[in-house]
C-alpha cells in the first residue's frame, strides 16, 4: 500500500515537473503576448509592466521564482539579503503568479474563486451521472430482454454518440423556453445547477448504465447468487448486498477517467450556461494569452485528475480484494 | 462396408474436379472472410457500415452536389424555416427563364464565383425595365443571367439584381502583369506643398479615379476603373516617403486630377502648376547636370545635416533627396526663379496592369452600355454596383473541377433550404455537408496519425522489450497522466502567435497543424494495445523462424508482428474516430479549431447554441447538426462495436 502510493507519488512529481518545466519555457519562448497592442508601449510602463512580471530577470532566474519555493523578489527570503516579508512563494508554495490579463488580480485569486463552482458542477454532473447510470444500468440488468431494457440501451448508446454541447442545447429548448421551469443560464441556486448537471452528466451516465448492466449480468450468473437466493433471501437483498458489490466494479474502475471528462467537459457547458467557473477562466485564458493563467489551471488540472486516478485505484483494490496494488 | 471398387477410390478425370472442389468447400475461412461475414450477419454493424460510407461519399462529393453554397450571406432578420426541397423560386433552371423570389435567394445562390449586377430604376413598367436590362446585361456579360428584384416601395426606388455566372476560365483573383510601359512621375516641391505631375502613357478617359499608395521609399498610382479594386493599372516608383500627405496636386498628361481622387473632376483645390519645365531634349542615360550644392547633399552624411546644407534647402527638401537618391533613374534639378525653393525630381515607373478577368471589367462595360441605353416609357436606371460573389473557401483542384463538373451538368439550379437557414442566411443543409466534410477529414488524419505513430511506438517498444520497453511505455504513462485538452489548448494558443509564419514560410495552415497535434494525442493507448500484443506474439514460431532465416528487426516487426495485431489495431481505430470527431467539435466550439468561414460541426453547434433565445425556437438549427453528428457517432460506435466481435479470435467460427 504505501510502497504503492510513493510509487505512484514519485511518477506524479516528475510527471509534475515535465509539465510545468515545458510550459514554462514555451510560454516564456514565445513571441508576442498580452501587452503587445495595437499601440506601441510607454518605455517607462512597459518597464513597469516587465518588472511586475518579472520579465525583466533573466530566464533561469524566473523559472526558479515561478516554482519556488524561495521568493527570489526584493522581498526575498531573508537569507538571502531580503527583508523576509514574504520568503517563500511560486508553483511548490501554490502560488501561480499574478494574472497577465487580469491585472488586479493573482490566478491563485481566480483560482479560488472559480475552483469550488467548477468542483460543484462537477459533483452535481457525477451526481446525475451515476444515479441516472447505476439505477438505469441494474433495472435493464434485471429486466434483460424487455422493453425496458431495449429502451436504456437505445438511450444509453444515443448518450455516448451526442457530444454534451448537443444535449445542452436541446435541453435549454425543451426545460428552459418549451417548458418554462429552469432558469437560461447564470450561477447561484440548485436550479441553476440542474441543466449544466445533467448535459455534464449525461454522457457519463450512458456510458455508466452501459457498464453497469454488463457487469451486472456477469455477476447475476454467478454461483454465490445463485446459492443467495437458494438460501431463500430477499431478491431486494440479493442485489443490494450481494451482486451490487460485484457488479460496480468496472463502474469504479470508469470513475477516473469520468471525473477526468467531466472536468475537462465544463469547459463547454460553462460556456453554455455562461457559468463563472474555472473553465470559462481557462478558455478565456487562452484566447487572451493569459499564459500565467493558463498554466495555473494546467497545473491544476493536472494535479486533480492525477490524484482522482490514484484515488479511484485505491478504492478499486478496497472493492476487489482479488486486484493486489503491488501490481499496479 | 466399401469394397475396393467403391468409387471413391476411383481416381478419374471426374473425381479429381469433385475431391478439388470438396477441398475448396472445405479449406477454412481467412480471419478477414470470416470476420466480414459476422459482420454482415450482425445487422446493426453492417447498416451502420453502410450508412457511415454513403455519409462520407456524400459529404466528399460536396462541391458536385446541387446544393447551396455553405458560406454565401444573405441579409435576414432571421433563420429561415425549413421549405421543400423543390419549393426553390428563386432560381432560373433554364436560359431565358425568369425567377422571382427574395432579394436574398439570389443572393445565396452563390454556388460559383458569380458576380451580381445591380441596378436601382425608377418611373415606366418594371417588367419592361427588366426586360430591356436583362437583354444589355445578357448582351454585355455573353451569358445568361438570373434576375431577382424589389419592387418601388415608400419612396424607395426599385431595385433590379442581375445574377451572372462566372466559368471557370475567370480567374477570381487576378495578378498585376508588367505591361511593359513606362512613364514618368515628376515630384514638384514649393514650401510644404507637393504636386505630382505624370506623364504616363494611358488613355485617363478609361479610368475615373486615382489614388495613391506610400509606403516607405516605395510609392505607386493606381488608375481604377468603376469594376473597384481588381481592375485598372497601377504605375510603381521609388520616391521619398515625405510624399505621401504634402501631395495636393496632380497633373495627368497635361490635365489636372482632382485631390480628392476622381479623375472625372477636374476641378482643382489647389492653383495647377503647369507641366514641368523639363529639357525634353534630355535622354535616358544622360548623366542630368547635378548642381554642386545638391552634389554635396548627396553624399553628405544624412543623419547630420550641415548647417550649410539646412541653410539652402531646408530639412524637408533634405529628406527628400534621401529617398530619391536611391532610385537610379531619378534625376534632381534644382530651379531657381519665381520660387526659391523647388525641387524637382524625376522618377521613371513602370506600368503594372490586371489581367485576365472576367468581372472585373464588367461594371466599367455594363456602366458604358446603361449610358447608351433609353429605356421605354421614359423610366431611368441607375447602376448600384457590379459585387463578385464568392459562395466557397479557397477550394483544392479537385474540388474546383467537382464544381465545374456541378456547373456542367444543374447549371444554376440548386435545391432550396429543405434544413432551414441560420441567421445570417446560410442553408443549413449545406453547411451540415460540408462541415461533415471537414470533420470526417479531421478525424481521418488525426487517426491516420495516431495509427502510424501509436503502432510503430507501440510494436517497437513490445518487441525490443527490456530496459527500452520499459523507458518508453513510462513515458506514454507520463503522457497519459496529462489532462490533454488543456496541454492542447494551450499549445493551440501558442501556436496562433505564430499562424502568420507558419502560412507563410512553410505553406502551413493552421487547420494542418490542428490535425497532427489532435492526432499526435491520441496515439497512447493505440501504443499500449499493439505492444501487449506484439509482447504475445514475439516469441511465437513464425517470429523464431523469420529471425532465424536472418530478417532485420524493421521486417519482422513491419512484415510479419503488424499484420497480425492489425485486427486489434482496426477495432480500436473505430472508436478513436468518434473520438476524435467529438474532440475537434469540441475545440471548434470553444473558436479553437476550425475557423469561419469554413464550417465543421463544431461551427454549426456553436451556431445553433447561439441562436437559441426565449423570443423564438429556431429548433431547425440544433435539431438537424445534432442529428447529423449524432448518427454518425452512433454509427460508429455501432460499428466499432460490431468489429470488436467480429475480430474476436475466441467467437471465430461461431455466429
Amino acid at each position: 500500500m504505501l510502497r504503492f502510493l510513493l510509487r505512484r507519488l514519485m511518477w506524479f512529481a516528475i510527471t509534475l515537473f515535465c509539465v510545468v518545466t515545458i510550459s514554462f519555457f514555451m510560454m516564456r519562448s514565445v513571441r508576442g503576448g498580452p501587452f503587445d497592442g495595437e499601440r506601441a508601449l510607454d518605455p517607462a510602463i512597459e518597464r513597469n509592466i516587465k518588472a511586475r512580471y518579472h520579465l525583466d530577470w533573466s530566464l533561469p532566474k524566473q523559472y526558479f521564482q515561478y516554482i519556488g519555493p524561495l521568493n527570489l523578489d526584493e522581498h526575498r527570503a531573508e537569507l538571502f539579503g531580503g527583508d523576509g516579508a514574504k520568503p517563500f512563494g511560486g508553483v511548490l508554495t501554490l502560488e501561480f503568479g499574478p494574472s497577465f490579463k487580469y491585472k488586479d488580480f493573482t490566478v491563485d485569486q481566480i483560482i479560488s474563486q472559480s475552483l469550488p463552482i467548477s468542483a460543484l458542477l462537477g459533483m452535481v454532473a457525477m451526481m446525475w451521472a451515476l444515479a441516472l447510470g447505476v439505477s438505469a444500468g441494474i433495472a435493464s440488468a434485471l429486466k434483460r430482454g424487455s422493453r425496458l431494457d431495449l429502451a436504456m440501451r437505445i438511450a444509453a448508446t444515443g448518450g455516448i454518440a451526442l457530444p454534451n454541447f448537443v444535449i445542452a442545447g436541446f435541453l435549454i429548448i425543451f426545460f428552459v423556453f418549451m417548458l418554462p421551469l429552469l432558469p437560461v443560464a447564470g450561477w447561484g441556486s440548485v436550479k441553476h445547477m440542474l441543466l449544466p448537471g445533467f448535459a455534464l452528466g449525461a454522457p457519463y451516465a450512458a456510458y455508466i448504465a452501459r457498464l453497469t448492466r454488463t457487469g451486472m449480468l456477469e455477476v447475476l450468473s454467478q454461483d454465490h447468487i445463485r446459492t443467495a437466493h437458494a438460501k431463500g433471501l430477499a431478491p431486494k437483498t440479493v442485489i443490494m448486498r450481494h451482486a451490487l458489490k460485484g457488479g460496480l466494479l468496472p463502474v469504479v474502475s470508469y470513475l477516473g477517467p469520468a471525473i477526468a471528462g467531466v472536468l475537462t467537459g465544463s469547459l463547454v457547458i460553462e460556456k453554455i450556461f455562461k457559468i463563472p467557473g474555472l473553465g470559462t477562466h481557462f478558455i478565456n485564458s487562452a484566447l487572451n494569452r493569459d499564459y500565467t493563467l493558463a498554466m495555473g489551471v494546467t497545473i491544476l488540472f493536472t494535479v486533480l485528475i492525477y490524484s482522482m486516478n490514484m484515488i479511484v485505484d485505491l478504492a478499486y483494490t478496497m472493492l476487489d480484494p482479488r486486484i493486489d496494488l503491488e501490481d499496479m | 462396408m466399401a469394397s475396393p471398387k467403391d468409387s471413391r477410390w476411383q481416381f478419374g478425370s471426374g473425381n479429381m474436379e469433385r475431391l478439388l472442389s470438396e477441398v475448396a468447400a472445405h479449406k477454412g475461412e481467412s480471419l478477414w472472410q470470416d470476420a466480414w461475414r459476422r459482420l454482415r450477419r450482425n445487422r446493426a454493424a453492417f447498416y451502420s457500415l453502410v450508412f457511415l460510407i454513403l455519409f462520407g461519399v456524400t459529404s466528399y462529393l460536396a462541391p458536385l452536389l446541387p446544393i447551396a453554397s455553405p458560406m454565401a450571406l444573405t441579409l435576414q432578420e432571421e433563420p429561415q424555416p425549413p421549405s421543400w426541397p423543390w419549393d426553390n423560386t428563386n432560381l432560373e433552371t433554364s436560359p431565358g427563364a425568369r425567377a422571382t423570389g427574395t432579394v436574398g435567394s439570389v443572393l445565396n445562390n452563390g454556388w460559383r464565383h458569380r458576380s451580381v449586377v445591380m441596378f436601382t430604376s425608377e418611373g415606366g413598367v418594371l417588367d419592361s425595365v427588366e426586360a430591356e436590362l436583362s437583354e444589355m446585361v445578357e448582351e454585355v456579360s455573353g451569358r445568361t443571367t438570373a434576375v431577382n428584384r424589389i419592387e418601388a416601395k415608400a419612396g424607395k426606388p426599385a431595385q433590379l439584381f442581375f445574377a451572372i455566372p462566372n466559368r471557370r476560365d475567370d480567374t477570381p483573383r487576378t495578378d498585376w502583369a508588367d505591361t511593359g510601359n513606362t512613364g514618368e512621375v515628376t515630384f514638384l516641391r514649393a514650401e510644404d506643398k507637393a504636386w505630382l505631375v505624370l506623364d504616363l502613357p494611358i488613355d485617363e478617359t478609361l479610368f475615373n479615379s486615382w489614388s495613391t499608395v506610400v509606403s516607405g521609399y516605395d510609392g505607386s498610382i493606381y488608375f481604377g476603373t468603376e469594376a473597384g479594386d481588381d481592375a485598372g493599372i497601377r504605375f510603381r516608383f521609388r520616391l521619398s516617403e515625405r510624399f505621401a500627405g504634402t501631395v495636393v496636386g496632380l497633373t495627368l498628361n497635361g490635365r489636372a486630377l482632382s485631390a480628392d481622387g476622381s479623375i472625372n473632376d477636374l476641378e482643382l483645390a489647389e492653383p495647377v502648376i503647369a507641366p514641368l519645365e523639363w529639357d525634353g531634349a534630355e535622354k535616358e542615360g544622360d548623366t542630368p547636370e547635378v548642381p554642386a550644392a545638391l552634389a554635396s547633399i548627396a553624399d553628405a552624411p544624412i543623419e547630420e545635416p550641415t548647417a550649410d546644407i539646412l541653410a539652402k534647402f531646408g530639412k524637408d527638401e533634405f529628406l527628400l533627396l534621401r529617398g530619391s537618391e536611391l532610385e537610379e533613374d531619378t534625376r534632381v534639378v534644382v530651379q531657381s526663379g519665381a520660387s526659391d525653393r523647388t525641387l524637382f525630381v524625376r522618377t521613371r515607373v513602370d506600368a503594372f496592369e490586371q489581367q485576365g478577368t472576367f468581372h472585373n471589367d464588367l461594371k466599367r462595360q455594363i456602366g458604358t452600355a446603361l449610358q447608351g441605353l433609353s429605356l421605354s416609357d421614359g423610366a431611368t436606371a441607375s447602376l448600384l454596383d457590379v459585387e463578385i460573389e464568392n459562395g466557397y473557401w479557397e477550394l483544392g483542384t479537385i474540388d474546383q473541377a467537382m464544381l465545374s463538373a456541378r456547373a456542367a451538368m444543374f447549371g444554376l439550379w440548386q435545391t432550396g433550404n429543405w434544413m432551414g437557414t441560420d441567421s445570417k442566411g446560410r442553408d443549413i443543409f449545406a453547411r451540415i455537408v460540408w462541415g461533415s466534410r471537414t470533420s470526417l477529414l479531421v478525424a481521418l488524419i488525426a487517426t491516420l496519425c495516431s495509427l502510424i505513430i501509436g503502432v510503430t511506438y507501440g510494436a517497437f517498444s513490445g518487441y525490443i522489450g527490456g530496459k527500452t520497453d520499459n523507458a518508453m511505455m513510462r513515458f506514454v504513462d507520463i503522457l497519459y497522466s496529462l489532462p490533454f485538452i488543456f496541454v492542447v489548448i494551450f499549445l493551440i494558443t501558442l501556436m496562433n502567435e505564430y499562424k502568420v509564419e507558419l502560412e507563410d514560410n512553410f505553406g502551413v495552415e493552421r487547420e494542418q497543424v490542428f490535425y497532427l497535434v489532435i492526432g499526435a494525442i491520441y496515439w497512447l493507448t493505440m501504443a499500449r494495445v499493439v505492444r501487449g500484443q506484439v509482447l504475445s506474439l514475439k516469441n511465437s514460431e513464425f517470429i523464431e523462424a523469420a529471425k532465424v532465416l536472418g530478417a532485420s528487426t524493421p521486417r519482422i516487426l513491419f512484415v510479419h508482428l503488424v499484420p497480425n495485431v492489425l485486427s486489434i489495431v482496426i477495432v480500436y481505430l473505430t472508436l478513436t474516430i468518434p473520438a476524435v470527431m467529438l474532440f475537434e467539435a469540441f475545440l471548434s466550439f470553444l473558436g479553437l479549431g476550425i475557423e469561419p468561414p469554413k464550417v465543421s460541426w463544431g461551427t454549426l453547434a456553436v451556431d445553433g447554441t447561439e441562436a437559441i433565445n426565449p423570443l423564438k425556437i429556431f429548433w431547425w438549427l440544433v435539431f438537424f447538426p445534432a442529428m447529423a453528428m449524432g448518427s454518425t457517432l452512433l454509427a460508429l460506435n455501432i460499428l466499432g462495436d460490431g468489429l470488436r466481435d467480429a475480430l474476436d479470435p475466441k467467437l471465430r467460427g461461431k455466429d
